[in-house]
């Protein structure tokens, strides 16, 4: 009886929020929902909860990431929020938390921000405890302009229904990042053998192998390609271009771990080529917190890494030519011409990097798409969508993009943003781009996964009689080990 | 004979220092590394050269306590002083107190009590912050600077045991006489026994105060907000990047403590060998 | 039995004014004139009553049911919430506990006045019991406080813990969704993980190994720099404790993470081996076992010499100078005052301290956590060959959210502890002789 009277109340609530309209919403999207019989249940849960009545003079708590606050844009967003807004009374503030926060646990208990901006993977975790609400995304504005594979992040099945539990805002994955002013002088005769004015070394594997032994080779304080490979967030991705997955089913059935799988060995072979050019500070964490001063003094030609930190690299580099006598504008604008960001190489099709015939694939990268939620421990839900359609709007994520280098998931705005944020937006809408699983159990990857990758690079520097990776076969067998130890502290307590 | 014993004595004394300077030099060596990288210009740890850095300045502590935007360095010190002092003069008092009267007094459940608290010390702690922190939500005490001194203070007696073997190396004679001229046992503890006690008053204030002062799991399961971090926790949250900054806090951090050792230090030889009581 | 005898006695022999203070609390003494002390226990008696009408008994239900209702924020249901309302079934229970002492008190002082007054005594005056608890019941005074912070802030916390082993919370079931008792299940569990003996035994070998080398190590350090600093010869010994001092004023976590920096591939270290012309070492990484836990003994060492110093210090300070002097009259040399006379001063006053430090040593988790995380070693099942019992619990079940098993493996690792360290105090000179060198 009580059900009954409830489910009234909310078709009630469904038609009188389809009648008002929301804020941003525009008229087509409001009926998507109708489409299918089985998506009716899930906007009336939504709907209710967001019932398009603003709350009115209330101030809502936002975390966001604390490169975005450092770098002013988080003051801009809220200014503008709070200008656009003042009508209703509705105040943003920084929640002032710390930005890995876990909202699973002080959420319940009223200690946890209205509104949060992180990982799709963490956010995914809430919404399987119904953690954050799910949103009536096709009301938004960036509905449209947001590819589905991109929303396919914040999608989560519970209790039979699909939802959507945050709205993407910039798409993270590995980027090369190279120095223009380290390239040898007769790099258009000697290494852009294509033709294409693009040195080689920034577009094959191979070349930025053979450039990296060159160039220690002429002196051996002198590096090219860095890059520390116990991160399995950036070496995982060359097991993925070689067929390796994550999790099975659409990163969902965990009990289906695939970082052996297809010919995974051969991505395996690529990182330990690779490291064979490098020192031991690639066996542990070393190379990814020093790149951006080596990369700044010129010891490391290239290293792949986010492009969020793009910042930090120019602050760097500006540094060291403002110590080479040049003022703070000249540095700087010399800093953003010569440091590149662009996308990763491609791979050989066997593998072996020493082999310059061979035919060509694509890398792939693990990534993944960070984005807003709203907690569902908020009073003032209205209010917060309002915030998120407010800061996820084309002029907000242009912002947001010039200010700290982040490749907008926008359609529109990745357009504008520049080559980079386009390619990084191809590169998703490809497949290119392994997006982290929104599972739970995603936290157990990572420590069997280092300890592959170390063993893996210290094996390039163990002596001959000691080694274990000698061939292909080798590679595979200690990823299957490093698959099954996942699955072990998956399973094992389960 | 007398020259030998003279020369003898000379010897020892020069290995004792050159033990001692050894020892120091261990004990300072990464402290100096730590002060040396707080003074880095450039502010990376990896220009470098071997261990100490090649330019210097005091930018980095300026930056320290200006720039407060996102670091508010000042206040997590505020913060960390207010709660360590706190937990320092509640905790310190409850301690000496429970060890006195465990020293003290014979009542029923003494052995017991003792044999329970050695017990309880022996619980992996991490498992019961689940409980604690859900006990400060109950009582509202999320974001609450006393809510911390409160769990340092109540936590503080569990560690009695130490102040106890040394009251309990007091004799009781002086007692007995006291108490023949009338003194409450009140009175006997705060005129004869505490006086008599300083080193272990100074040890167990030293104590109470770094455990608060250095700690970081309780803080950063208590206290969400960024204005409230204690100075662990806000240097745990300093980008990677920020290494001269992460030294330049750590060794700051360490100022208080000093000072409360010197403020201390002539506090830490006294009592039996002033020769209070003999025989 | 005596106990017994003794209070059927007291219910035979006492009239209905005690009787009443079974009842109403402090109604035996307001009847005999001590109106103070019957106000008190009257007011005890309400304020729980107050308690368990408001909120104790729901709490009570809660504790069994650990909740019916699952929350569901999505649709605005306000449900039950287990851990918390075990966490406060608890807490009801402990008030119970301790209304049960004061109600004995009560019953106990109520027949205490009646026996005085029929005596024909006068009962204590309220004003001569309050001046006793400054004397001779001083100890009550002394403890009550630290008694209740002690029973709030770590018993309770630990009964939660172990209750928590016998429940299903954790994984998947963290509220809202409900909680449920499941009986010795997670135990069950544990027994059929036997492909685990090999590695909890390989583990268990070397926290022992690590428990009594760090212990002995750092207490005769901190012990021998204590001695060294007191020696007649060494002028200024402000200035020179002041370098432990420093060391044990920066936090402990800070000094993990430089000495792991300072150990690592592109740590100082290494850069000077570097220079000389040498390769890069190893110090901590995947194969370097046995120079990682020699590091870690070393910084253990370098965290706690100075506290431990600090402790011998005020010890030593505390000793009888006459009995050295004697000793030196006859003819004993340093060594054997050492041996015979301040080592013997030291493990007896210390005795606490060391096992408190070997405990501490034995649940190390910051050491290897921050020094060597991040590894899981073959012949090992999810563990590395420097992690403690107390990292591998972590691994298998709080970086798992399986908080129940991990409450199951720590109950265990604890009772195997707590009895030998037990056994070792129970029979320690400082526990058994407590007046030895008065």
């Amino acid at each position: 009886m009580k059900r009954k009277w409830l489910s009234l109340m909310l078709a009630l609530a469904m038609v009188t929020s389809l009648l008002s309209g929301c804020g941003g919403g525009n008229s087509e999207s409001g009926g998507t929902g109708e489409q299918s019989p089985d998506a009716a249940p899930s906007s009336t849960v939504q709907n209710t909860i967001f019932n398009g009545e603003l709350e009115q003079n209330i101030t809502i708590r936002v975390l966001e990431n604390d490169t975005v606050i450092a770098k002013g844009y988080f003051a801009e967003l809220i200014d503008a929020f709070n200008e656009a807004y003042a009508d209703y009374g509705i105040v943003a503030v920084d929640a002032n938390m710390d930005q890995y926060l876990d909202l699973a646990n002080d959420g319940p208990y009223g200690y946890g921000p209205d509104v949060l901006y992180q990982a799709n993977d963490i956010i995914m975790q809430y919404a399987e405890g119904k953690h954050v609400y799910p949103l009536p995304i096709e009301q938004l504005e960036c509905y449209d302009q947001i590819p589905q594979s991109a929303w396919d992040a914040y999608a989560a099945t519970i209790e039979g229904t699909e939802y959507y539990c945050g709205v993407p805002v910039n798409i993270q994955a590995p980027m090369l990042y190279y120095r223009k002013d380290l390239l040898p002088e007769n790099w258009e005769s000697e290494w852009d053998q294509d033709g294409d004015g693009v040195p080689d070394m920034t577009q094959r594997w191979s070349d930025l192998l053979a450039f990296s032994q060159a160039r220690h080779e002429g002196d051996k304080n002198l590096y090219g390609y860095m890059k520390s490979l116990d991160d399995v967030y950036f070496s995982s991705g060359f097991l993925f271009s070689y067929g390796a997955y994550i999790f099975g089913n659409n990163n969902r059935d965990t009990e289906d771990i695939g970082f052996a799988a297809g010919e995974a060995e051969k991505g395996a072979w690529v990182l330990s080529q690779l490291a064979s050019a490098m020192n031991e500070d690639c066996i542990d964490s070393t190379i990814t917190t020093n790149a951006y001063s080596r990369m700044a003094d010129g010891t490391y030609f290239a290293t792949i890494t986010t492009p969020d930190v793009y910042s930090t690299f120019i602050d760097e580099l500006t540094k060291t030519y403002m110590g080479e006598g040049l003022d703070q504008a000249a540095a700087e604008e010399k800093a953003v011409e010569n440091l590149v960001m662009t996308g990763l190489p491609k791979l050989p099709e066997s593998g072996d990097l020493s082999d310059e015939s061979a035919g060509l694939i694509d890398s792939k990268a693990m990534g993944g798409i960070n984005g807003y939620a709203i907690s569902a421990y908020t009073q003032y839900p209205n209010a917060c969508l309002a915030f998120v359609e407010f800061a996820t709007g084309y002029d907000m994520i242009m912002k947001r993009s010039e200010m700290l280098g982040i490749a907008p998931a926008r359609a529109d705005a990745a357009q504008a943003a520049g080559e980079t944020s386009q390619q990084l937006f191809d590169r998703l809408e490809q497949g290119n781009i392994i997006i982290m699983p929104s599972v739970k159990a995603v936290g157990q990857i990572w420590t069997p996964g280092q300890t592959f990758f170390i063993d893996l690079a210290k094996d390039v520097f163990r002596p001959e009689s000691e080694k274990k990776y000698t061939d292909l076969s080798a590679m595979k067998q200690g990823l299957e080990e490093m698959s099954q130890q996942i699955y072990d502290a998956i399973h094992t307590l389960n | 004979m007398k020259q030998n014993r003279k020369a003898g004595r000379v010897v020892d004394s020069v290995i004792t220092h050159i033990v001692l300077i050894v020892v120091c030099f261990i004990f300072f060596f990464p402290c100096l590394w730590l002060i040396l990288a707080s003074f880095s210009k450039s502010g990376s740890i990896y220009s470098f050269r071997g261990f100490f850095p090649t330019e210097f300045s005091l930018d980095t502590f300026k930056k320290l306590f200006t720039d407060t935007t996102m670091y508010n360095y000042p206040k997590w010190f505020l913060n960390t002083l207010v709660i360590a002092l706190g937990s320092c003069v509640l905790g310190s008092f409850l301690t000496v107190l429970t060890a006195y009267t465990m020293s003290r007094f014979d009542f029923k459940s003494r052995k017991t009590m003792m044999k329970t608290t050695m017990i309880l010390g022996m619980f992996p702690s991490f498992m019961g912050m689940t409980a604690v922190y859900l006990l400060m939500t109950q009582f509202g005490l999320i974001n609450r600077l006393w809510g911390l001194i409160l769990i340092y203070s109540a936590g503080a007696p569990m560690g009695y045991l130490t102040q106890k073997g040394y009251f309990d190396t007091i004799p009781k004679a002086i007692d007995e006489a006291a108490k023949v001229d009338g003194a409450t046992n009140f009175q006997i503890f705060r005129k004869i026994n505490l006086p008599l006690s300083k080193p272990m008053l100074v040890y167990t204030a030293l104590t109470s105060f770094a455990w608060p002062w250095s700690d970081f799991i309780l803080p950063k399961l208590l206290l969400k907000e960024k204005d409230l971090y204690t100075v662990a926790v806000g240097l745990m949250s300093l980008d990677e990047t920020e290494f001269a900054r992460f030294a330049a806090g750590s060794v700051f951090i360490a100022v208080p403590i000093v000072v409360l050792y010197f403020s201390l230090v002539k506090n830490m030889i006294s009592g039996m060998s002033a020769g209070a009581v003999k025989g | 039995m005596e106990k017994w005898n003794g209070f059927c006695e007291a219910a035979k022999n006492s009239s209905w004014k005690v009787k009443l203070s079974a009842v109403v609390m402090g109604g035996g003494q307001l009847l005999y004139g001590c109106w103070q002390k019957g106000l008190v226990y009257l007011l005890v008696e309400l304020s729980v009553l107050y308690y368990f009408i408001t909120r104790g008994i729901s709490d009570l239900v809660g504790f069994f049911t650990l909740g019916t209702q699952k929350a569901d924020p999505w649709t605005g249901t306000a449900g039950d919430n287990s851990v918390v309302m075990l966490l406060m079934g608890i807490f009801a229970w402990i008030v119970i506990a301790v209304f049960l002492c004061i109600y004995v008190s009560n019953l106990k002082d109520a027949y205490a006045i009646e026996r005085r007054v029929k005596a024909g005594e006068q009962p204590i005056s309220f004003k001569a019991e309050l001046a006793q608890l400054l004397d001779r019941k001083f100890y009550i005074t002394a403890l009550a406080l630290p008694v209740l912070g002690v029973c709030v802030f770590h018993i309770l916390p630990i009964v939660f813990m172990i209750l928590i082993a016998f429940t299903n919370y954790g994984g998947s079931i963290v509220p809202p969704e409900l909680v449920d008792w499941v009986g010795f299940q997670n135990f069950a569990q544990l027994t059929t993980l036997s492909r685990f003996a090999p590695t909890f035994f390989r583990i268990l070998g070397w926290n022992v190994v690590w428990a009594v080398l760090s212990t002995g190590l750092n207490y005769f350090a901190g012990l021998g720099l204590a001695l060294l600093l007191n020696k007649d010869c060494v002028r200024g010994k402000a200035f020179w404790r002041l370098f432990p001092i420093l060391a044990y004023a920066i936090p402990g976590f800070i000094t993990l993470l430089g000495f792991k920096f300072m150990f690592s591939y592109g740590g100082p270290i290494n850069q000077i081996i570097r220079d000389l012309g040498g390769t890069a070492i190893g110090f901590l990484d995947l194969d370097a076992k046995w120079s990682a836990r020699l590091i870690g003994l070393f910084v253990n060492c370098w965290i706690s010499v100075p506290s431990i110093m600090l402790l011998a210090t005020g010890h030593l300070s505390n000793r009888d100078m006459t009995i050295y002097e004697s000793a030196r009259i006859d003819g004993a040399n340093r060594w054997h005052q050492f041996k015979s006379l301040t080592l013997p001063y030291m493990i007896f006053t210390t005795t606490p301290v060391i096992l408190s430090q070997f405990v501490g040593n034995f649940n190390n988790f910051g050491i290897f956590y921050f020094l060597r995380g991040g590894l899981y070693m073959d012949n090992y099942f999810l563990a590395s060959d420097t992690d403690l019992l107390i990292n591998w619990l972590y691994n298998l079940s709080i970086d798992n959210n399986y908080y129940s098993i991990g409450a199951a493996i720590s109950l265990v690792i604890f009772l195997i502890t707590s009895t030998i360290s037990l056994a070792v105090y129970v029979r320690s000179a400082a526990f058994r002789e407590e007046d030895t060198f008065q």
